[in-house]
């Protein structure tokens, strides 16, 4: 009792700047949580130290933000009723009991902002804000469909940018862009994937006022070689992604063979103009090219591409999915490319077990290798990988069909440092070979799907040896059954992504043993046949951080699943209700109490209504982002439910 | 019938050496037996009197001189050559040679079949000719298209001798000579001519063939910049100055029908309308163009003046500048000197007194106005970049920055108003 209360005396004895720094060790945002629960000077020490916060109801911004105040970085990614409404609040008035100053004093620290899929938030909003916050530098808008130019012009006030995200931002324009470009100029990082409407044009003004771009990406666009003209005259630049630009061919890249002298990485990949010669330019024009990835753009890895590549000594990645490469054009990367970290190989043509025994025997560092559809790899291969590469990290093999148990023997053997792996579509596997490979004690990441030889046995040795996994793909493992969730459940405490789906022995049982699954973030479920209502209360009483459930053709799961989801599983972000036999009174109340709810797949429930259709989604309608039904309900619900949708930035799926 | 005339006039500015070399090849290959009848129509005769009659005519020449280089710039900067590339021009003859080859051997042919087929009536010879006529016509267009790459450094070496562009033109109307129910390479031949239309001589030549001609050289010159002559040094006197009315050159039309009294802009057109009066019009003498050239100096080069005082483009002004064609003069005139009467129905505030002008504008009115944020307009998107791109904090202007809610571009005209 004594030595309880001295330790007691002595953590609190501690002064605030060790606690500080006590806190500050904390890595894990767990722990952190756990930190914070222990008292109300604990409480305080967090709250004075945070500086990232990541909010997930809207309700909650004003007081937290008004508790930190040392806040740099804001995520309001997860928040989905984020909109300009809240956010002129939140800048005006915050909290009952402070001044009404001009703007809120959280803004003045605040360098980092992520408001991607903020759908809610328009121009105004955003304008606020980056007029607000000073010190701004990077801000995080991916994923808003619905912005454009008047949302980058909004966002150019914020002049200090260095770091700009706007994926998927599919409004944006040119002048949009221009916009950024000419009051932005300090911008280091600029993402732009999937801004459709960009062109040529904007990208040269991009390359002629932003002279400090580190990062560009254009992934996606549809800019010509034009563009890489100016680009090429971006010294600073390390970093350039061209993925998927189809009009962008060898003759541009000859622009950034002669330019971009910083460049340490380009990715090409899926380029459809781009061939060999293009990228024999490029690499002849900057030795000192650490990442390369030319994957889905080579027809064949040509003796001249190696014979340049040869020169790449700082090389770490290289990716040439899709290619043929012949046993020599290994043994060349083997030789010289020492310093290779990870190597991409999927749907590569020739890879032989010959070529993969001369590629490791000179790439001895490797962490990272992608044999994804390379049938022809035998156990032979995967005994030299793992005899060679001792701190390979990651390993995938997915549809290497010849893979046994002796094979992953090796790998058990030697490559303890093994984090993920995947086999799925390996028929190979069996029970055996799971054995074989839980002695990889470090495993995050397992992906065994597709893989029918396997049962609860092998689970069983998962669940005892790979405490540290993270996520788990069982998906059609139909020899597993509930005996095998129970190892799972006993031994993976951590996991947090779990694929059940088509795993029909699986029964109710089973998901209640899923259920002690704390951390379960993300369940896929789908068409297991012996689930009734009865599971899915289980898992929604016991997973309590669920966010993504996915519980298509679970035709014998009732209301009371669904009332006890309602209830339970509050943090609820997606969820798939195809083919379910839910109720409208079940539904409504699901997308009504779920409030963090923000996208949906509601289609073929034949009990549903289009009465329940439409109060479910007017229950939902403020903070819903995503939505999928079906064609026919586009003229039969209301048009005012509709309209409501699409102005809150909802995408809505017919299908 | 004038055109035997007229014909030996045009000639007498050929002479070329390489041209007459390829003269003779053709004539040689022109006495074939099967291409009598063909070869008489091509009259050699003319040929012969066409080198005399240069040599006996120097001070002919030397008049011209000044006014060929001027053309020749034209038809340079028409064709945008800017170059001579040799490796073009080789394959250029090569491709020649292989023409010329391939008649040579369809000649052949027709030789060698011509004793089976003596009994077969006409319409076969008919039909070879208008095979050979048809070969014969891509191989004088090629020649023409080739001579015409050469001359931009032929201006600069050569001597006054070198021909124009448009005598090619000239000498395809010679071996050709229209208005005589040819059948197969009048419309190659249109074709050709129409490409160095440029020179107005060759207007003269080959507005002949037919009524397509006439529509070809009439979308030309509807083309016809008044400024385009810029380029050009006449020197005084070596042109002469013709200045038109003020009511001539504003009449609508300056040509009548005496049947119905339909009016047209251009004699070669009514002389296609007046075939529909009756068989009389539709012989080659009355389709024929009316002997100008033939009767007056053909080799003085025309040019115009703008009948209002003071302009630049009339002719006592101290920096004249001649207009090229009528239709410069006409549109010089109304720009220039006329009241804009026809208005812009989208902007209401452009105005044109050229209806083509404001056809060309109405093309682009309203749409795609790329405004700055110092309130410049621009046409076009590029430019706007280019702008931004120039200038220090100038950015790109959306529209709704200032008009919350529509979208639409009359927020432009207001806003390009108001600034």
């Amino acid at each position: 009792m004594s030595s309880s209360s001295q330790s007691t005396k002595n953590i609190f004895s501690l002064t605030e700047d060790l606690l500080v720094r006590v806190y500050e060790k904390l890595a894990f945002e767990s722990d952190r949580k756990s930190f914070r629960l222990v008292c109300r000077e604990f409480r305080r020490i967090d709250s004075l130290t945070r500086k990232h916060l990541r909010v997930l109801r809207v309700e909650f911004l004003p007081s937290l933000l008004q508790k930190h105040p040392q806040l740099q970085s804001l995520d309001l990614s997860s928040c989905p009723r984020i909109d300009d409404g809240v956010v002129s609040l939140l800048l005006t008035r915050v909290g009952p009991g402070s001044n009404s100053v001009s703007w809120a004093s959280w803004t003045q620290g605040l360098r980092r902002l992520v408001l991607s899929r903020a759908t809610g938030l328009r121009f105004s909003g955003l304008e606020m804000l980056a007029r607000a916050c000073p010190s701004l530098e990077s801000v995080d808008v991916s994923y808003c469909c619905g912005f454009g130019d008047r949302e980058a012009a909004a966002l150019s006030c914020a002049v200090g940018l260095k770091e700009l995200k706007m994926d998927k931002c599919l409004q944006l324009s040119d002048v949009g862009l221009a916009k950024i470009a000419v009051r932005c100029l300090k911008l280091e990082k600029l993402s732009l994937k999937w801004c459709m409407e960009i062109t040529d044009l904007a990208v040269d003004l991009l390359c002629k006022k932003c002279v400090d771009l580190k990062f560009l990406d254009i992934s996606y666009l549809k800019v010509t070689n034009e563009s890489l003209n100016p680009i090429a005259s971006l010294l600073k630049l390390e970093v350039l992604c061209l993925m998927a630009c189809p009009l962008i061919d060898d003759a541009g890249l000859q622009y950034i063979e002669r330019g971009c002298p910083s460049l340490k990485a380009i990715d090409v990949s899926r380029c459809e103009g781009v061939g060999s010669s293009g990228l024999i330019a490029v690499v002849r024009g900057h030795h000192n090219l650490v990442e390369l990835n030319a994957g889905y753009c080579l027809t064949e890895l040509s003796s001249t591409l190696l014979h340049w590549i040869k020169n790449l000594k700082q090389l770490e990645m290289i990716r040439i999915e899709g290619a043929r490469i012949s046993e020599s054009g290994f043994q060349v990367i083997s030789t010289n490319s020492k310093s290779l970290l990870e190597i991409g190989l999927s749907k590569c043509v020739g890879v032989s077990n010959m070529g993969i025994m001369r590629l490791i025997s000179g790439c001895i560092n490797l962490r990272v290798l992608n044999l994804t559809c390379c049938h022809s790899v035998t156990d032979a291969a995967i005994s030299a990988i793992a005899d060679s590469c001792r701190k390979l990290v990651c390993l995938k093999l997915e549809s290497c069909n010849m893979i046994t148990e002796k094979g992953l023997c090796q790998l058990g053997s030697f490559c303890l440092l093994l984090e993920e792996i995947d086999l799925t579509d390996c028929c190979g596997v069996n029970d055996k070979g799971l054995e074989y490979l839980s002695r990889c004690s470090e495993l995050s990441c397992l992906k065994l799907g597709l893989c029918t030889n396997i049962s609860d046995k092998g689970l069983f040795y998962i669940g005892s040896n790979c405490t540290k996994i993270l996520e788990l793909d069982l998906y059609r493992c139909t020899g597993i059954g509930d005996g095998g969730l129970e190892a799972i459940s006993r031994g993976c405490k951590k996991l947090t992504k779990l694929n059940l789906s088509y795993c029909n022995e699986v029964s109710d049982r089973g998901l209640g043993y899923i259920s002690n699954l704390e951390e379960l973030f993300d369940l896929e479920m789908r068409r297991l046949d012996k689930v009734t209502g009865v599971g899915l209360e289980a898992i929604a009483a016991g997973c309590k951080r669920l966010a993504d459930l996915d519980l298509k053709h679970c035709v014998k799961v009732g209301d009371s699943g669904f009332w006890a989801l309602a209830y339970y599983s509050r943090n609820l972000r997606q969820i798939n209700l195809s083919y379910c036999a839910i109720s409208d009174m079940a539904l409504c109340m699901m997308m009504g109490n779920l409030t963090r709810l923000q996208e949906a797949k509601l289609v073929h429930m034949t009990n549903v209504t289009v009465e329940g259709f439409e109060l479910a989604l007017r229950a939902c309608c403020v903070r819903i982002k995503k939505v999928k039904l079906l064609a026919p309900l586009r003229f039969l619900l209301s048009s005012e439910i509709l309209e409501t949708l699409h102005a809150r930035g909802c995408i809505i799926r017919w299908d | 019938m004038d055109l035997k005339e007229r014909l030996s006039g045009d000639l007498q500015n050929k002479e070329h050496p390489s041209f007459t070399n390829f003269d003779t090849q053709n004539q040689q290959k022109w006495e074939d037996p099967s291409m009598l009848d063909y070869s008489t129509r091509i009259e050699p005769p003319h040929f012969l009197g066409f080198n005399q009659s240069s040599q006996t005519q120097p001070s002919n020449n030397q008049i011209k001189v000044p006014g060929q280089d001027g053309p020749v710039n034209e038809a340079l900067q028409a064709n945008k050559v800017q170059e001579w590339d040799p490796s073009t021009m080789l394959n250029n003859l090569s491709f020649l040679e292989q023409k010329i080859h391939q008649l040579q051997d369809l000649v052949h042919l027709i030789v060698g079949r011509r004793g089976q087929v003596l009994g077969r009536p006409d319409e076969l010879v008919a039909q070879q000719q208008q095979l050979i006529t048809a070969d014969l016509t891509s191989i004088i267009v090629q020649l023409i298209s080739t001579a015409g790459s050469l001359l931009p450094s032929v201006k600069h070496t050569l001597s006054a001798a070198t021909p124009s562009i448009g005598q090619f033109g000239q000498f395809g109307g010679v071996v050709f000579p229209p208005g005589q129910g040819m059948n197969g390479g009048v419309q190659p031949q249109n074709a050709s001519a129409s490409k160095v239309s440029e020179q107005p001589n060759t207007v003269d030549v080959s507005s002949n063939s037919g009524n397509e001609q006439n529509h070809i050289i009439e979308e030309h010159d509807m083309k016809d910049e008044e400024d385009a002559e810029d380029g050009e040094n006449l020197l005084p006197g070596t042109y002469e100055i013709l200045q038109l009315e003020k009511e001539e050159i504003l009449a609508p039309h300056t040509h009548f029908c005496t049947i119905c009294g339909k009016g047209f802009k251009r004699d070669a057109n009514l002389r296609m309308h007046m075939r529909g009066h009756g068989d009389e019009y539709k012989t080659p003498a009355a389709l024929a163009k009316p002997h100008k050239e033939s009767s007056s100096e053909p080799t003085i080069i025309k040019r115009y003046s703008c009948p209002y005082a003071g302009c630049k483009r009339n002719k006592d002004h101290k920096k004249f500048q001649p207009l090229k064609t009528i239709l410069c003069v006409k549109n010089h005139y109304k720009r220039t000197h006329c009241d804009k009467s026809y208005t812009c129905s989208r902007c209401n505030t452009k105005k044109f007194s050229v209806i083509a002008d404001l056809k060309t504008h109405e093309k682009h009115c309203g749409k795609d106005k790329w405004l700055c944020s110092c309130g410049t307009t621009f046409s076009r998107k590029d430019k706007l970049f280019g702008h931004i791109a120039l200038f220090q904090g100038h950015t790109p202007a959306i529209p709704l920055d200032e008009n919350k809610g529509s979208i639409g571009s009359c927020n432009y005209t207001q806003k390009s108003g108001e600034e």
